[in-house]
């Protein structure tokens, strides 16, 4: 159990002109399941490697607990590692390898079986605690190097894309078990992926990162509904958020095709509306915040179906607006045909609203 | 066609590993096949069953042998095996004879006499320990040694790395002869002359440059994350090393162990060099004295040379098969299991 603080936190690897990390803050809150997300090079498997030690900071801090640690060792850190490749010892058994903290740390006899015990019965190892890492299948040794973890009750979990090795099935099945793990141990875990659905779901809170600095924190559904800024807009959800150049018109917001939304009420945002005005918006619709009718509505937009892609579960009706293209998720039974016009209606809970220049979030 | 129309191929097929394409050209299968007869069996059995098929697929692709040739190509191994064999039958042969020459002599009777004159006369006992100290000392030095400057070279941030990696690739091309002089005053001005000490420091600098340069590229191939892993489960780095790389690296060591044994109980250059005292001469320069006999060529006793070889060969024959898996594990740089 244990708060992670990050303080101003910068590292830049050499021969590189743009920081890995740039100057990042960011709190874990005490037993909290926080998942950092980011594209592939954004930084977040370095921030993950200066938490546990195995990578050093130019400068900033971190702090478990309020006790800086930036200076110790990994090995002073109490802080437990689940790595994307597993990194079971090969040469020991699934039991040594588990055991292996504990008789690091001289735990007496009877406490390590103890531990053991309650580490297979949780993970469903009991079976496998003879083998080799080699005998093991991925999902098994995935097992295996989270019991190797939860052994030590460490104050914090570090988990480093610990699905991605895993194929589908076995990552959505794992994914389950890492939440169900972590809730009955409530310890704090620090998450690293690049796999948005596995934040999505496992996360308390989700930190996007991008270029190095943490773009937006919040749970899931913030996240997702309340994008903090473009690169968060286009990053999460699947398809992304539709963006379409704007400008603003009284109470209405007028897209490039002539297509009128009323403004998003609430008083906070007008001002920062009409300072942005000048330099025009962008505004973004989640897909599933268009409504989509076959038939003329009044005040809904005339447009013409582009392409159709059918996912089972939903439909994802592309439609040409101006030069651009609209995502619009609809029911299954909806199909209309490429060249087909059907009417658009932006949902009001729905419009979200940036800068166009700095990409930054204007209103909701 | 029938398995008789090519009866030389070895019953054993080559280590291939099943679904990996075979390596060998169809052409030159047989010669390569029978010029490997120290494979070691095991290696071989594992993947038995595989090969087979692809083996008589490719016999069936290829013209028949006529007889004539048949018996050519055994003819000209059967030659080669005798020529290449001919040296070990009379190193047999001669020592256990009392008169043996240095042609091929059936001996009559088989006798003990030579091996009883090694150890009483040429006093061969002390010999073997004086080579036995300096081979394995030299074995243990190696090998720590190059475990830990492997690891150096292959993990640790050190200026210049490239560039001492590859001088001591270079170190390796000098020829030995060449710093025969500078060794010998440098052991002399050290008072490493006539010791143990110096034969183990200089045949540990002989076999250092090419096992270090192995040794790093066996730590190469252990992942990062294995020791990082340690780290965070509370080693520190000296003791990651020590219980994950390590025994990681076994193959490699065991190389390592085998070759400098090998090289320090073969040299004779630098015995030569720093060695006058007959009670600390190694047994490879017993043979060279024992050759020269009383000071000419012509009165050589065969026999006690050939007791001699035997004795001087049996340590190496322990050492292979002690070493066999792991250094053929090592030779062939492999890191299954990892």
């Amino acid at each position: 159990m244990a708060v992670i603080e990050f303080e101003r936190l910068s590292r830049r690897f050499d021969g590189q002109d743009v920081p890995a990390v740039n100057d990042l803050s960011l709190t874990v809150a005490d037993g909290e399941l926080l998942v950092v997300l980011g594209p592939s090079g954004c930084g977040k498997s370095t921030l993950l490697r200066i938490l546990a030690g195995l990578e050093e900071a130019d400068a900033g801090d971190i702090r478990l607990d309020g006790r800086s640690i930036i200076d110790l060792e990994p090995r002073d850190r109490d802080i437990a590692l689940v790595f994307q490749q597993y990194a079971l010892y090969p040469h020991l058994s699934a039991r040594d390898n588990i055991l292996y903290p504990l008789k690091v740390r001289n735990v007496a006899q009877a406490e390590r079986q103890t531990r053991l015990g309650r580490a297979a019965t949780m993970l469903n190892l009991d079976r496998l605690l003879a083998r080799k890492p080699a005998q093991l299948s991925g999902g098994e040794q995935q097992r295996v190097a989270l019991g190797r973890a939860i052994v030590r009750e460490p104050k914090a979990f570090l988990m480093d894309e610990p699905l991605s090795n895993l194929d589908a099935k076995l990552r959505t099945h794992m994914r389950t078990e890492i939440k169900a793990l972590v809730q009955d141990l409530g310890t704090t875990t620090f998450f690293v992926t690049h796999d948005q659905s596995e934040a999505m779901t496992l996360a308390d809170r989700i930190a996007v990162m991008s270029a190095g600095t943490i773009q937006q924190v919040g749970t899931p559904d913030e996240v997702y509904q309340h994008p903090a800024n473009r690169f968060v807009a286009e990053f999460i959800g699947s398809p992304p958020m539709n963006l379409l150049r704007a400008r603003a018109d009284g109470d209405h917001l007028v897209v490039a095709d002539g297509w009128r939304i009323p403004a998003p009420p609430g008083g906070r945002q007008r001002p920062s509306l009409d300072a942005s005005s000048g330099s025009g918006l962008t505004l973004g619709l989640r897909p599933e915040a268009i409504r989509l009718s076959q038939t003329a509505e009044p005040g809904a937009l005339a447009a013409e179906v582009f392409l159709t892609e059918p996912l089972g579960s939903e439909v994802i009706v592309n439609i040409r607006l101006g030069d651009e293209i609209v995502k619009v998720r609809t029911a299954p039974e909806v199909r209309p045909a490429p060249h087909d016009t059907v009417w658009l209606t932006a949902l009001p809970g729905g419009v979200r609203l940036f800068d166009r220049v700095t990409g930054q979030a204007l209103a909701g | 066609m029938s398995t008789s129309a090519s009866p030389w191929r070895p019953r054993l097929p080559l280590p291939i590993r099943p679904g990996s394409a075979d390596p060998r050209p169809t052409g030159a299968t047989t010669a390569q096949a029978s010029a490997a007869p120290g494979l070691p069996v095991e290696v071989a059995a594992d993947v038995a069953v595989a090969p087979r098929t692809a083996a008589r697929r490719r016999r069936g692709n290829r013209p028949r042998r006529s007889p004539v040739e048949w018996l050519l190509v055994h003819a000209a191994f059967a030659l080669a095996l005798l020529f290449f064999l001919s040296p070990f039958v009379w190193l047999l042969t001669a020592a256990f004879n009392a008169r043996a020459d240095y042609v091929l002599q059936w001996p009559s009777p088989w006798t003990l006499d030579n091996f009883r004159t090694v150890f009483t006369e040429l006093d061969f006992s002390r010999y073997l320990r004086n080579s036995l100290i300096v081979s394995l000392s030299t074995m243990v030095l190696t090998t720590i040694t190059v475990a830990l400057a492997g690891y150096s070279l292959s993990r640790l941030d050190i200026r210049r790395k490239a560039w001492i990696t590859y001088s001591i690739l270079l170190l390796q091309t000098m020829p030995l002869s060449a710093t025969m002089v500078p060794i010998y005053g440098l052991a002399r001005e050290l008072g490493l002359r006539n010791n143990y000490l110096g034969l183990i420091l200089i045949h540990t600098a002989i076999e250092l440059p090419f096992l270090v340069w192995m040794m790093k590229n066996f730590f190469d191939a252990v992942p990062r994350y294995l020791e990082e892993a340690a780290w965070i489960d509370g080693r520190s780095k000296f003791r990651a090393w020590f219980e994950i790389l390590l025994p990681m690296a076994r193959p490699g060591l065991a190389v390592a162990a085998g070759l400098s044994f090998l090289s320090a109980w073969s040299e004779v250059l630098m015995v030569l060099v720093l060695v006058d005292d007959p009670d600390l001469i190694t047994v490879p320069f017993a043979f060279y004295r024992a050759a020269r006999g009383s000071g000419s060529y012509q009165q050589v006793d065969y026999g006690i040379i050939a007791a001699l070889g035997i004795l001087y060969v049996i340590p190496v024959l322990i050492m292979f098969f002690a070493t066999r898996r792991l250094m053929v594990r090592g030779l062939m740089n492999s890191t299954r299991g990892l």
